[in-house]
């Protein structure tokens, strides 16, 4: 189980990395914690002529805490956030996550940028971004953009990053102190990717659930989020929860459906506590 | 000294730590993959990506002809006759390499060298099989039909065998006043050592050998497969068997990758390594379990059980593996239907049928635990059905120690032991009583919690007879020591059993120092290595402690007699009047040290009494006095949450209450149980390689084939009880497979006692979440 | 090809290796430090574990060359430290191993566990180790055995 081979750069900042990315276009892929990628090309289940290394990076790792709204890097690791080692906007919510993701060892060296880049359905920081209604930052060829979660996320392991493009990190909007969030994830066995995540959030304004694994991308259960900032009870909501889980799965699944409206209920309940 | 079950100095039955810790927890153990030898190059197979098809050519890649090696490169290789020596078992040829038919996804059809493994996997990648597919056989029920596409050209069906196993009264059971009907599936799985299998070889021109460094738990037994299958005489192959970081039966099976290892080791002029990787290890090394069970209990009103009717399936996968293939399996799932239990009848179909599945091997407990959770299911489905408490059905039906010894109806001898104290003993750790009250006190929206038991035995020490009867084609009727005390006093013991985590290099050494009058730390235990160890099978069937251990007990005792009457000479003192003590023969207020006597012995021969043969060097073999086998047993009780939304279950406590026999190590017993729950509990709850209908298997790494771990497993309780076996040194029992038989039958049966007000059934394992909800959501949609 | 700079088990460490060589061949191969063990080479039985610049690191899951100008530390570098010593005494003496494969990486991940969190509960330890596969012991030694190091750690009591 080795990898086939590729060509390797370490650039020292984000020129260089750019420039890297730019020179072998498609062949190249980007490497960060090297936790998802890694395995895949150890199994040669996925290729690539050249991996251009993200780790000596320091501009990936930053994080800003301005006031409303703070920055994560890209490079940051679950480990750091777990840590509480960087401004947290989430209430907690990102801590509890980050704890959740894989094993110590994972962490330490897994990073947000990588889960989000990605794109694991079943991965976390997807569905808990998109609930904290995250923006990304994205530097390319055509320079910066910023695109919020919704956008970013397309499909199974696939994301609207632009040929040449890197995530340089996520703002996120400070929730209020008064701000409800929840993380239900049910999996086989502790650290191993969800069957079923849901997220919620909700404060005196707005709500937002999300649901991870459910389909080929994490989602906004957009009548149930509605319906949960319009101030209605659990029981009011059971019926809206299971049309929106209907909606969003690839294929009816009556296991499946439970368990993701469990999921979901759990996590509403919890902010409704 | 002699067979007494506690020694007066403490070494049987002390809870020694173990000699083998120092070297792993210093980092400086030595498994396959550590070898280091100059030009050593790395083997890595090219494998079948279909399930069956027609082989009509593979092409090595160009520029690298030399490195690729196809079985057309290998016209010598013998394949071995493997399975039971019975005409009724349907021989299935297994080349090294893919021969005109591949038979599973992973068959390895070319071997790859390079300097490195991932030059080698790049070559793998660049051979070109070419296969004209055909239909898959993976339903091993399925496969018995007349219309199923057949994996062996010439045989009339898919079996390699099929037997029916009747006894006792068979028509009794037409008529019974109750018979219930269930099915049961316990899927394949594989056994995953957490050192992968591996094999360095390579000839050794000094002594005109073949050096075999492989990860196995029988070095000699495979020297044997291998010197039939590569033509050399077997005093040209040496095998080393160095630390094995774990076997569990998978290693326990000459494998085709090893048998092409060292063929190609004989062509080239350096050392080649193959060290299997964990998809290789998931894809095609030793699959296991896969029974389906598909029977009818039948008993009288109050529960007695008359008997068992009904068809075993077992899908051994495309080949036997040699030696013995996979038949045991279906015998002794019917064998062991019974269980503990009195039953007068039996009338079990059994068909052992091969599928496009990789070859089906032994796993810790074989066949047992697929048979424990047959009988435990129906018995706890019975009680159900009369609404009675497993409990008291159980007791109602277990054989009691006055019936001791007692032959079940499959003929099974279970010799000693008190079954009912252990049951009583499991159900006071877990009280059924309070389970109860919290069980109707539960609120809606709760988990649910459930109890569940598994009585079980393990037969061990089965010997020429037992083995014989099942025309094994290598019978480990016995096993063998060298005991010898070097001349400084110090003594070393070769043994041919396999130390692969059982702590031998403990357990025999308290044996030995107990029978010399030594202390365990001046006593070496030496295996694994065919050039200095005498003959033996190996470790498995939870058979070392009592073969090697009465090997190593009995040989240590002839040599302790020796070293008496040479004391004896030395003091100038009647043999009848010296006794060993500490290292010492001692005569009144004299003694003489064993370092004297084994000076005098080795080196300094003018001092031994005339007519006594120098040395102090003795190789024994030992067989127990019967060898129908000892039976160690038990009874788990475990109690579970259900979360009935998700199907996840937790295990909230585990108990056992079990007899083993005298213990040597207590310490490391509860080692033996715990570690066999773990791997009880990955059978009941996550373990299990599907395929989809073409033949494709969905689990090929640890995302998707779930291993517990800390988390899920529980630190289980342990209550023991010590009936001496009477037919084996010490009163020993084995050990070593009884806590995996268990755990999935407990399991499941705590699951449906969770669920017992709706009635589901829990009759598939690994029982996972969507099992158990969809059980739950089936028994809810028929109930009344 | 690359030339690797970096530190193992305090000793200074140049090779020439290929690209794809993962740390844990790297480790293995290049360095002959064998303590480092390879389970399933993509990151789900921490056997490979291994301390990075002080991050508990599956060495199957970073290939060598990211760890240019790092600090490795394998099992075989832990000399005196007495976290990893109480828990070696510790391991023995709760007969935490059998087969012995998966301790090294059990010892690696446990002492940063200790390290970070010098008393943890039972369920912390759990926690801890539930990306570390034991097929032999079934965790119960394990997990006792680290909390017998923890107490011996533990400063005495006033
Ligand atoms: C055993 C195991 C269990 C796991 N369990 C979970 C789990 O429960 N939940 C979960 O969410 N995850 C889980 N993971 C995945 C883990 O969280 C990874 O760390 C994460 O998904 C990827 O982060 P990384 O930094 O390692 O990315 P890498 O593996 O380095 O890269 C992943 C992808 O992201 C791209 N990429 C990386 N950084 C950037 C960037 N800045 N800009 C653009 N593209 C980029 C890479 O090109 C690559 O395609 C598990 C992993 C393992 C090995
Ligand atoms: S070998 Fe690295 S985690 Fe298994
Ligand atoms: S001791 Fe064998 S894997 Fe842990």
């Amino acid at each position: 189980m080795k990898p086939a081979p590729f060509a390797y750069q370490r650039p020292s900042d984000l020129e260089a990395a750019l420039a890297a990315l730019a020179a072998r276009q498609d062949s190249a892929s980007l490497i960060a914690g090297g936790q998802s990628l890694v395995p895949l090309l150890n199994l040669r289940m996925t290729l690539c002529d050249a991996l251009i290394d993200l780790g000596a990076i320091a501009e990936l790792r930053a994080t800003r805490d301005m006031g409303a709204r703070i920055f994560i890097g890209a490079g940051v690791t679950h480990a750091m956030i777990e840590d509480g080692l960087v401004p947290d906007a989430s209430n907690g919510l990102m801590r509890k996550a980050a704890a959740h993701i894989a094993y110590r060892a994972v962490r330490c060296h897994g990073t947000i940028g990588g889960s989000v880049a990605m794109a694991d359905p079943a991965a976390d920081w997807p569905c808990v971004l998109l609930a904290l209604g995250a923006t990304a930052l994205l530097r390319g060829p055509a320079g910066d953009r910023i695109v919020d979660m919704d956008a970013l996320l397309v499909g199974t392991y696939e994301t609207s990053l632009q040929p040449g493009e890197i995530i340089l990190g996520f703002e996120i909007d400070r929730l209020p102190t008064s701000a409800r969030t929840a993380y239900v994830k049910s999996n086989r066995k502790t650290g191993a990717f969800a069957t079923s995540l849901a997220v919620a959030v909700k404060t005196d304004t707005f709500a937002r659930v999300t649901l991870g694994a459910a389909s080929t991308r994490a989602r906004i259960l957009q009548a149930t989020s509605a319906a949960l900032a319009a101030g209605q009870d659990l029981a009011t909501l059971e019926p809206i929860i299971a049309r929106d889980v209907t909606s969003i799965m690839p294929q009816p699944d009556a296991y499946l459906q439970n368990l993701h409206e469990t999921c979901v209920r759990r996590a509403i309940a919890e902010v409704l506590a | 000294m002699g067979a007494d079950a506690h020694s007066s100095d403490g070494w049987i039955g002390a809870s020694l730590l173990r000699k083998e810790d120092a070297r792993h927890l210093a980092g400086k153990a030595m498994f396959v993959a550590d070898v280091r030898l100059p030009g050593m190059q790395d083997i890595a197979f090219a494998r079948s990506q279909i399930a069956h098809g027609r082989l009509n050519g593979v092409s090595k890649p160009s520029g690298y002809e030399a490195q690729v090696f196809t079985i057309d490169d290998f016209s010598s290789l013998q394949v071995l006759e493997a399975g039971p020596e019975l005409d009724a078992f349907r021989q299935s040829p297994y080349p090294a390499l893919a021969s005109g038919k591949v038979r599973y996804v992973g068959q390895a059809v070319a071997a790859c060298v390079a300097p490195t493994r991932a030059r080698a996997e790049d070559i793998a990648d660049l051979v070109a099989i070419d296969c004209d597919e055909l239909p898959a056989v993976v339903d091993a029920i399925a496969a018995m039909s007349p219309t199923s596409a057949r994996l062996f050209e010439g045989w009339p069906d898919n079996a390699y065998i099929t037997r029916t196993i009747g006894a006792g009264e068979i028509p009794l059971m037409k008529d019974a006043p109750v018979r219930l009907h269930r099915k049961f599936r316990m899927n394949r799985q594989a056994t995953v050592s957490l050192e992968t299998r591996g094999c360095v070889a390579y000839w050794d021109a000094r002594l005109d050998e073949l050096l075999v460094y492989l990860s196995t738990q029988g070095g000699h037994v495979m020297r044997l497969g291998l010197a039939r299958a590569l033509g050399l005489p077997e005093n040209q192959i040496r095998v080393i068997a160095p630390d094995v970081g774990g076997g569990f039966g998978g290693k326990n099976r000459l494998l085709p990758e090893e048998i092409a290892v060292c063929a190609i080791a004989l062509k080239v002029d350096h050392p080649v390594r193959w060290i299997e990787d964990r998809r290789e290890h998931l894809l095609a090394s030793v699959h296991c379990r896969d029974h389906h069970y598909d029977l009818t209990i039948c008993a009288e009103r109050d529960g007695t059980i008359i008997g068992i009717e009904g068809d075993v399936h077992i899908d051994a996968g495309a080949y036997a593996l040699w030696p013995t293939g996979s038949f045991m399996e279906a015998s002794m799932a019917a064998g062991n239907l019974p269980g503990p239990y009195r039953v007068r009848a039996l009338n079990v179909n059994t068909y052992t049928v091969a599928t496009n599945k990789a070859p089906m091997g032994p796993y810790r407990g074989v066949a047992r635990p697929g048979a424990c959770f047959a009988i435990e299911r129906l018995v706890d489905e019975l009680a159900l059905h009369l609404g009675v408490e497993p409990y008291a059905l159980r007791k109602l039906n277990l054989v009691t120690r006055e019936e001791m010894p007692y032959t079940t109806i499959a003929g099974l001898k279970l010799d000693t032991g008190d079954y009912h104290d252990a049951l009583d003993t499991a159900a006071k750790m877990v009280d059924i009583a309070a389970i109860r009250s919290r069980q109707s006190a539960r609120k809606p929206g709760e988990k649910r919690i459930g109890v569940g038991f598994a009585v079980y035995t393990e037969q061990s020490g089965h010997g020429v007879v037992e083995w014989s009867k099942r025309k094994s084609r290598v019978v480990p009727g016995y096993e063998a020591a060298n005991v010898r005390m070097l001349p400084d006093g110090s003594v070393n013991i070769h043994v041919g059993v396999q130390n692969h985590g059982q702590g031998h290099e403990t357990t025999l050494a308290q044996i030995a120092a107990h029978e010399l009058g030594l202390h365990p730390a001046q006593i070496k235990i030496r295996y694994g290595d065919t050039a200095t160890t005498p003959f033996g099978f190996g470790t498995f069937a939870s058979r070392s402690i009592v073969f090697a251990g009465g090997a190593v007990g009995t040989t240590s005792r002839k040599l302790a007699e020796k070293i008496r009457l040479i004391g004896a000479h030395l003091l100038q003192a009647d043999p009848k009047s010296v006794h060993i003590d500490n290292g010492t023969v001692v005569s009144g207020a004299g003694s003489v040290s064993f370092s004297e006597i084994a000076l005098a012995a080795n080196v300094r021969q003018e001092m031994l009494p005339a007519g006594m043969e120098p040395t102090l060097e003795m190789t024994g073999t030992y067989e127990p006095k019967e060898s129908a086998g000892v039976f160690s047993y038990g009874a788990h009780a475990v109690i579970v949450s259900v979360d009935e939304d998700t199907g996840r279950v937790e295990i909230l406590d585990y108990a056992v209450a079990e007899d083993c026999g005298t213990m040597i190590n207590p310490m490391i017993v509860d080692g033996q149980v715990q570690g066999g729950i773990a791997q009880g509990i990955g059978t009941g709850l996550f373990e299990e390689i599907p395929f989809d209908a073409a033949g494709q298997p969905l689990a090929t790494t640890f995302a998707d084939y779930i291993m517990p771990c800390a988390t899920e497993v529980p630190s289980v309780r342990i209550a023991h009880s010590t009936t001496p076996a009477l037919v084996t040194e010490y009163g020993v029992k084995g050990v070593g497979e009884g806590g995996a038989i268990a755990p999935p039958a407990a399991l499941a049966n705590a699951v449906a006692d969770a669920f017992r007000d709706c009635k589901a059934s829990f009759n598939e394992t690994p029982l996972t979440p969507r099992r158990i909800w969809e059980a739950a959501q089936a028994a809810r949609g028929t109930a009344p | 090809m690359t030339t690797l700079t970096l530190k193992v088990n305090g000793n200074d460490i140049s090779r020439e290796i290929e690209d794809r060589t993962s740390l844990a061949d790297f480790l293995r191969e290049d360095c002959g430090l064998t303590a480092t063990h390879l389970g399933c080479e993509h990151g789900a039985c921490g056997a490979c574990s291994v301390l990075v610049d002080d991050r508990l690191t599956r060495s199957c899951l970073k290939f060598a060359v990211m760890c240019e100008g790092a600090n490795v530390q394998t099992l075989e570098g832990f000399g005196t430290d007495p976290l990893m010593h109480a828990l070696r005494e510790a391991f023995h003496e709760a007969h935490a191993l059998q087969c012995g494969f998966c301790t090294t990486g059990m010892l690696i991940t446990a002492r940063d566990l200790l390290a970070r969190i010098p008393n943890p509960t039972e369920a912390i330890i759990r926690d801890a180790l539930a990306g570390n596969i034991c097929r032999c012991t079934g965790y119960a030694g394990i997990v006792h055995a680290i909390e017998l190091a923890a107490t011996k750690l533990a400063p005495e009591k006033a």
